[in-house]
């Protein structure tokens, strides 16, 4: 658990591409690091530009603290290749995460609409 | 919970850490996939294949940075750290083979001795005893006020025993025991064993099991019933072969058959020689058990020579008890002896004390002891560590200066230091095992009887816990010292004169040690000091050249008085003959070895009337049987009139001269001769005193000696006799020859140990001999630790300064002016550390003073010798660098400055 959500206060994720790559294999279903890099361009439309070797050290990190789970496969071009699958404490954390970006974007929204009015 | 949650995500990191370089491996994989996969999209959305794996590298990033980030992710830095200083730290040993070897043996020697004596203290003072509830358990004494002087307590007697135990009383149960003499025949060799009457319930009552057989049941203690036994473990295996037929057979003890019941667990405790009372002599090892036959008499010519045990009830209160124990004995008295007046007190000594008692202060002090050499130890190797640091001081120097934080110099020193620990405590734990087996093998007999020589969890989580505090506190201050070194000055100097600071250190260190000797000598010294004269005062026998055999006649042949008295006649007139023996005699109990009961009895006056009303007033006397020849024999000497003769018509006695001083006080020695006594009862025959000799102490000088009355045998005749014989040369060697002479006339008797006097009177100060030993081994480790000590800093010095001393005979000064310039440094701390520990040895023996035997802590010559030991050898140590420093040869270093 991160100590975040303890304490109630918002703490995001290590960075915004955890909680992207968790949402990621949340929805998606198991995929290896390639998958991940192209579904996060294909939902943000190119608008992010993502240096895709960060994308493994997320998934190094998620797997560290056990939110995700990695077995050998095959990919699309015949190789050997991780698959990484979300597990159940790694949704647990999402629903959290997930509450508390949806908190700090409120407040966040908030913030900045009382910086345009005054 | 944080910490918790904290200490989670830290476990769970962990698993990944020994994989490190295999993920490390397959990241790499991953993205050498990912870029191809990326390239071949680009491909197939119409790029030239060059350009699309240019882009799919663009886009992926710096994999290097990637991987870095992945390694680091899944190394725990500090642990990395530590592993590297581990490496270090052996690499530094290895590669140090003289500083690793006198480091790891100082530790080593240090954890040892305290290993082995904490081992000891352990098994004796803080073990639980193998009892149920120990801690409820007591012994019983009684104090006769008026009989206090001559005898500090009594033991109870069986009647005694009797009315507690019917008793209602805050304890919830009692077993009484008293010594029993046996002699094995039959099967095999005949052989004399000490043996125990027991109350039935003895072994339930300690919550022991009979590891064979079954225990004694009540209706056991009646007269008739009481010829079974329960033997030791050990004659079990030793005498029978552990012949699991033995239960239920019959072996004969004092020429009757007693039915084997049930072999004693090997781990069986009980007490034995002394421990539980003075006036309970069991014999050095107990090995048959049979139940006490107990009758109910009056209490007039009661023996007082059993020990009751009580166990307090859950719900009891001690002093509840110990009043109704009181109470009840008192009734007893008043009822039976009516014209006895006296109260007497019950006193009741924790089992514990029994087993401990003796030998707890002498524990505390070696304990000490060890305590003190295991910081000599630390001195010296936080001084070897220092002289390490020193020499390094050019390569902390430079990791100072390319980066490394001070925390990572202490660290790495740290490491060193833990090295030496770990390994010196290993090899400490060794050589404890093996000291700690000797003591439980040679040391006294309370601590043989209660040291497990096995290692245990205690001594082995001391010994670590020992290594441990000793590796940080030798490691912390060097290692301070080390993460201080001034990078410029120390590159700058080339790590030559920036040590000054450290010399000064390693000579308060110095000083330290030889304080620590000096105390240890000291201690030795009067312990040494107070032991030789424990062995040299006058007890009123001679100790050297007389050899003593104990020597018990039983069976048909020896039935009848007159068989016995020819046995010892003629073995007397033997021994006599044999070449280097100038006198031979017999004596029922030696004087050197604790009193027995059964020979005390009150001595009266002609006129005394009615027992109870003069008992208690009368001394009580050591009777004792002898041949015309054991004054001779023992060196006992005569103060008046004449000794015993072979022939005495009528009842004779001769008396020590405290017996006169007691009875007669107003008359000399001499005027006592022709004077009349009784023994034990106002009826019993007048004995006239024939002559007067002088007191017989025990060996151990622990107590004032009893009055003793020498009847001659044939008048006085209970039990076994002991042979004394005098000799010209070396007793030792004639023991083989005593041994024959006693074959030769009957070669059926048990050939039991023939032991010097000198030796006899050894056992008996066992306990000091002990403390003593030990001592001086520590004391003497730590003078060889300190002298090693300053020869090293005395060296050091002397190559650091090798220019000055050069530069100064250059100028002009004389080879013996360097000599005692280096000398006269060398012997400063040793100087200061020598008065420090006098003053340290002289208050601590000031507490100890009980220990001491007509030695004052002041002790000129034991602190004068010992002074001088110290000194020739701090000398010594000084001497050979300041003599080398002498010999400099000043052109060849100023040029190699």
């Amino acid at each position: 658990m991160a100590k975040g959500t303890q304490s109630g206060t918002i703490d995001v994720l290590q960075g915004t591409l955890d909680l992207m790559v968790l949402t990621t294999l949340e929805s998606m279903g198991p995929l290896h690091g390639y998958g991940i890099a192209r579904r996060i361009e294909q939902i943000s439309e190119a608008t992010l530009r993502l240096n895709e070797g960060t994308v493994y050290t997320s998934l190094m990190r998620l797997q560290q603290r056990g939110w995700i789970s990695a077995t050998w496969g095959t990919s699309e071009n015949n190789r050997r290749a991780k698959y990484y699958a979300i597990t159940r404490s790694g949704r647990r954390q999402l629903t959290a995460e997930t509450k508390n970006w949806e908190r700090m974007a409120g407040v966040i929204t908030r913030l900045l609409r009382t910086v345009q009015q005054s | 919970m944080k910490a918790l949650s904290q200490l989670r995500a830290f476990v769970a990191r962990l698993r990944f850490v020994p994989g490190r370089r295999r993920l490390l491996d397959e990241v790499t994989e991953e993205l050498e996939s990912h870029v191809e996969l990326l390239a071949a999209r680009y491909v197939r959305s119409g790029m030239a294949p060059d350009e699309a794996r240019l882009a799919a590298r663009r886009q992926i990033g710096n994999t290097t940075r990637v991987r870095e980030e992945i390694y680091t992710i899944n190394s725990i830095e500090w642990l990395g750290a530590v592993a590297y200083d581990v490496r270090y730290a052996y690499r530094l040993l290895t590669k140090n083979p003289g500083f690793s070897v006198a480091a790891i043996v100082t530790l080593a020697l240090g954890i040892s001795a305290t290993t082995s004596i904490f081992s000891i203290l352990y098994s004796v003072l803080l073990k639980p005893l193998p009892y149920k509830d120990p801690e409820r358990i007591y012994s019983a004494e009684i104090i006769v006020p008026e009989r206090r002087e001559q005898l500090p307590s009594l033991p109870a007697s069986v009647q005694a025993y009797l009315a507690w135990r019917d008793a209602r009383s805050d304890f919830s149960e009692m077993a009484a025991l008293g010594p029993w003499e046996c002699n094995l025949t039959g099967d095999a060799e005949p052989e004399r064993v000490g043996g125990a009457r027991v109350s039935a319930n003895f072994f339930s009552f300690l919550g022991v099991s009979v590891s064979s057989g079954r225990g004694f049941n009540a209706d056991e203690e009646q007269p008739g019933k009481e010829r079974i036994v329960i033997i030791s473990d050990a004659l079990w295996h030793r005498r029978y072969g552990a012949d699991p037929t033995l239960v239920g057979r019959s072996i004969s003890i004092n020429g009757e058959g007693h039915e084997v019941i049930g072999i004693a667990s090997p781990t069986l405790l009980v007490p034995t020689g002394s421990l539980l009372h003075p006036q309970v002599p069991f014999a050095t090892r107990v090995d048959v058990w049979t139940p006490i036959a107990a009758t109910r008499r009056g209490l007039n010519n009661e023996n007082w020579d059993h020990g009751v045990l009580v166990r307090l009830a859950p719900d009891g209160r001690l002093e509840a008890g110990r009043q109704q124990l009181e109470a009840i004995i008192n009734e007893m008295a008043r009822v039976q002896m009516p014209n006895l007046k006296t109260h007497a007190t019950v006193q009741l000594i924790p089992i514990r004390e029994i087993y401990a008692g003796k030998i707890r202060l002498r524990l505390l002090m070696l304990f000490g002891a060890s305590a003190l050499l295991l910081l000599t130890a630390c001195a010296s190797l936080a001084n070897l560590l220092l002289a390490r640091v020193a020499t390094r001081a050019n390569e902390f120097a430079t990791r100072l200066a390319l980066g490394a934080g001070r925390a990572r110099i202490v660290s790495l020193t740290v490491a060193e230091a833990t090295g030496v620990a770990l390994i010196g405590g290993a090899i400490g734990i060794a050589l404890a095992t093996l000291g700690v087996r000797g003591l439980a093998s040679y040391g006294p007999a309370d601590v043989r009887l209660m040291a497990s020589a096995r290692l245990n969890l205690p001594m082995l989580t001391f010994a670590i816990a020992a290594s441990i505090v000793t590796a940080l506190a030798c490691g912390l201050y060097p290692a301070w010292r080390a993460s201080r070194y001034q990078m410029v000055t120390a590159l700058q100097e080339g790590g030559r004169s920036s040590f000054g600071g450290a010399g000064r250190s390693r000579r308060v260190l110095v000083g330290l040690e030889m304080a620590l000797a000096t105390a240890l000598l000291a201690t030795a010294g009067l312990l040494l000091h107070s032991f030789i004269k424990v062995m040299q005062a006058d007890r009123g026998y001679e100790i050297e050249r007389v050899l003593a055999a104990d020597i018990s006649l039983f069976g048909d042949r020896y039935a009848k008085a007159p068989s016995r008295a020819a046995f010892y006649r003629e073995l007397v007139s033997n021994m006599r003959a044999l070449p280097g023996v100038s006198a031979a005699g017999m004596i029922s109990d030696l004087p050197a070895i604790a009193s027995t009961t059964r020979a005390s009895r009150t001595i009266l006056l002609p006129t005394d009337a009615i027992f109870q009303q003069v008992v208690l007033t009368r001394p009580v006397a050591m009777i004792r049987g002898v041949t015309s020849g054991y004054f001779a024999a023992s060196g006992t000497a005569l103060r008046a009139g004449r000794f015993l003769t072979d022939e005495e018509p009528g009842p004779v006695a001769v008396i020590s001269e405290s017996l006169t001083r007691r009875l007669w006080p107003q008359e000399s020695a001499a005027s006592s001769v022709g004077k009349l006594f009784r023994q034990s009862n106002t009826d019993s025959p007048l004995i006239t005193v024939v002559g007067v000799v002088g007191d017989a102490r025990p060996g151990a000088l622990d107590r004032d000696p009893l009055p003793v009355v020498y009847r001659p045998y044939e008048h006085w005749a209970i039990g076994p006799m002991t042979l004394v014989v005098r000799t010209a040369q070396d007793p030792a060697a004639l023991a083989p020859a005593v041994r024959a002479t006693i074959r030769d006339i009957d070669h059926n008797l048990p050939i039991l140990a023939i032991r010097t006097m000198r030796e006899i009177v050894s056992s008996t100060v066992a306990e000091q001999q002990f403390q003593m030993m030990l001592t001086s081994i520590f004391a003497l480790i730590a003078l060889l630790l300190g002298a090693v000590g300053l020869y090293g800093v005395v060296s050091y010095s002397v190559a650091c300064s090798t220019r000055d001393i050069g530069l100064r005979i250059a100028l002009g000064a004389g080879r013996t002016d360097v000599l005692q310039w280096v000398f006269a440094r060398g012997m400063q701390p040793v100087l200061v550390g020598l008065f420090v520990g006098l003053v340290g040895a002289i208050a601590g023996a000031r507490a100890l003073r009980n220990l001491l035997f007509e030695v004052a802590p002041t002790d000129p010559l034991a602190l004068g010798l010992m002074s001088l030991v110290l000194l020739l050898t701090a000398g010594l140590a000084c001497y050979l660098p300041a003599s080398r420093a002498a010999r400099v040869d000043p052109a060849a270093a100023l040029r190699s400055g």
